[in-house]
């Protein structure tokens, strides 16, 4: 097969200068025979079949790196829902179990593990509660374990109490998290909608419909695509912006369906599904912001970008579902506002206020994502800013999410670092009004028609 | 369908000196360390027991029968060698010779000039050296300043740019 000088360019320049590459391989793997009623054998037995299972996911992911010449950024576990793999051993505390997958990931040197995590849209088994209650502990104790909790559904509705407990658990991370920036709160996410198969932290984790093992890959290269826009130029219209936003998704997503088959291949398991999402990072230019201007909007944040961002995420998915045969997880676009210079950028001029991101979220992939707020802000706030993000999910259909940081001692404008992938945040300001109301009542809100929708 | 795991409870309540488990059984750090304390022997119908490879599924039953990818690394694999870097006499030759030396032919050589900076790309078929090989050999070529040798599988560029 014979290739042009401006393929072989073209494929050279997205991988050397526009930061494509495959953000994560996460191999899934089903915990649920790990079940025992004694709590060490279940933690033993869990550490042992992560281990047995992933001892070569880290130098296959290399090996094809190495063959294929496109970076794999993060090597990732993802295991079955921990609360109902505990729920055998009636333990109080749950932390035992995050210890447990932390020192696997430590053993197979993967960078994270997904899946301390429970269902409680409907309702809580003592299993789930005890979960949930153990999150704090869990993620204050561990370094590689990421947690995440279903607390609403389309066809289920939203676990007002549930949220509630939730959020007196974002706080009590932050707390126990306090020297690291309330760091354990970036391990930490709420659902509407999640889905069984998302390869990306934190909210990673291996539903009950899937099998074994799997292996899933995301894909990233917002750099990819601001530099096809930017080559574009602000003259051309829409039509030829999404276009164009299609096509270099398309080239993205190939590359992961390479590596994703190749992977399952060599690890000797199933090929899952790839994510076709641009994923930012801090590094300058792999920005989703970025391309949001390139399209037309003075900053991000300014009138004019949910409607572009409307038109991305779409577009990023009509190419990747063109180039692969089994798109899946959360595939779009992710704005975490702290893993992006762009978005960071755009609250530090105050063009993207809390209110504006929550508008945002309806046409992106995810939800508020890396959202900073005052360590003093109370539970019934939070409470209040997760529900109206699982509310927007469960109406539209669509997985939403919440990973919200309280810093502890910090206020409205100050800046916190978290470093590396996580980057850098401008503490956002919630405003002055309680949802205390709404925190008191507490019940479920019922799951909403689907039909008659305007 | 046997026992899954041996864990370190079930090697203390082990009544004798030996314990016989399926060979796919996977046995925890803990037991296994008990269970050399102890001297008690973990056993196999066919010997002495040794961890065995991933049981990955019923799903994943045909996963290990798929044969390698079309062009995969050996004789004969099309493989992309591009070469970027400040112009100076003898580039050419030490990436060819380096390809020579490999055994890989050239199907097809070209090379842009922008003011003193040359890119360079050749299309190469492997010869009896495996793609690792060849490629830790042109990529130490070069250097900081120089040039930069990059050498990359054919199936990228297909898979990204042919449907």
């Amino acid at each position: 097969m014979s290739f042009t000088d401006q393929e072989i360019l073209e494929t050279i320049r997205m991988v050397e200068l526009e930061t494509l590459d495959i953000r994560t391989t996460t191999l899934g793997i089903d915990l649920g025979d790990c079940a025992d009623p004694h709590l060490e054998s279940a933690c033993e037995k869990i550490y042992a079949k992560i281990v047995h299972q992933a001892r070569n996911l880290v130098s296959v992911a290399d090996s094809i790196a190495a063959d294929y010449g496109v970076p794999i950024v993060n090597k990732r576990i993802a295991v079955s829902p921990i609360a109902t793999v505990a729920a055998a051993s009636g333990a109080e505390d749950l932390t035992p179990f995050a210890r447990a997958l932390d020192a696997a990931a430590k053993e197979v040197g993967v960078d994270f593990i997904g899946g301390f995590t429970a269902y409680v849209h409907k309702g809580f088994t003592r299993a789930d509660r005890a979960l949930v209650d153990s999150i704090p502990r869990a993620l204050a104790e561990t370094e590689h374990v990421c947690s995440s909790v279903s607390l609403a559904t389309t066809r289920a509705g939203i676990n007002m109490d549930a949220v509630n407990i939730f959020a007196d658990a974002v706080l009590e991370t932050a707390r126990l998290t306090a020297d690291s920036g309330a760091l354990g709160c970036a391990k930490l996410v709420c659902f509407c909608n999640p889905v069984e198969d998302n390869p990306f932290v934190a909210g990673a984790h291996i539903g009950v419909g899937e099998g074994e093992t799997v292996l899933n890959v995301g894909v990233s290269g917002p750099g990819a695509v601001r530099s096809a826009l930017a080559r574009l130029g602000p003259e051309a219209d829409l039509v030829s912006v999404a276009e164009t936003i299609k096509r270099t998704a398309f080239k993205i997503t190939r590359v992961g369906e390479l590596v994703g088959r190749e992977a399952a291949r060599r690890l000797g398991t199933v090929f899952g599904i790839v994510d076709v999402s641009l994923a930012p990072t801090p590094a300058v230019g792999d920005s989703v912001a970025d391309i949001l201007e390139l399209i037309g909007v003075e900053r991000t944040g300014a009138p004019g970008t949910t409607m572009a961002l409307a038109l991305l995420t779409d577009a990023v998915k009509k190419g990747g579902a063109m180039a692969s045969s089994c798109v899946g997880g959360l595939s779009g676009a992710f704005i975490p506002v702290s893993e992006d210079q762009g978005m960071i950028e755009a609250v530090r001029l105050g063009a993207l206020s809390l209110a504006k991101l929550e508008a945002m979220t309806t046409v992106c992939s995810v939800g508020l994502d890396m959202v900073a707020v005052p360590g003093d802000t109370s539970a019934a706030t939070l409470a209040g800013i997760i529900v109206d993000e699982l509310a927007i999910g469960m109406v539209n259909g669509k997985t939403t999410a919440v990973r919200i940081i309280p810093v502890p001692g910090k206020g409205p404008g100050e800046t916190v670092d978290w470093g590396g992938l996580l980057g850098t945040a401008i503490i956002q300001d919630p405003g002055a009004f309680s949802a205390e109301g709404l925190r008191r009542r507490g019940g479920r809100v019922p799951a909403p028609l689907q039909s008659y929708r305007n | 369908m046997g026992r899954r795991f041996l864990t370190a409870e079930d090697v203390r309540r082990a009544p004798g000196a030996e314990l016989l488990i399926e060979a796919d059984t996977v046995v925890t750090p803990q037991a296994l360390e008990i269970a050399r304390a102890a001297g008690i022997q973990l056993r196999t119908e066919a010997g002495e027991w040794s961890s065995s490879a991933p049981e990955r599924g019923p799903d994943a039953a045909d996963a290990h029968e798929l044969p390698e990818p079309e062009g995969s690394t050996g004789p004969g694999t099309t493989v992309v060698v591009t070469v970027v870097g400040r112009n100076r006499p003898g580039v050419l030759a030490e990436v060819t010779g380096a390809l020579g030396a490999a055994g890989a032919n050239i199907d097809n050589i070209s090379q842009k000039m922008v003011d003193s900076f040359f890119h360079l790309v050749l299309t190469t078929t492997l010869g009896p050296e495996p793609f690792a090989e060849l490629k830790a050999r042109l990529e130490c070529l070069g250097g900081e300043g120089d040039y930069v040798v990059r050498v990359m599988h054919e199936r990228v560029f297909s898979f990204m740019h042919r449907v």
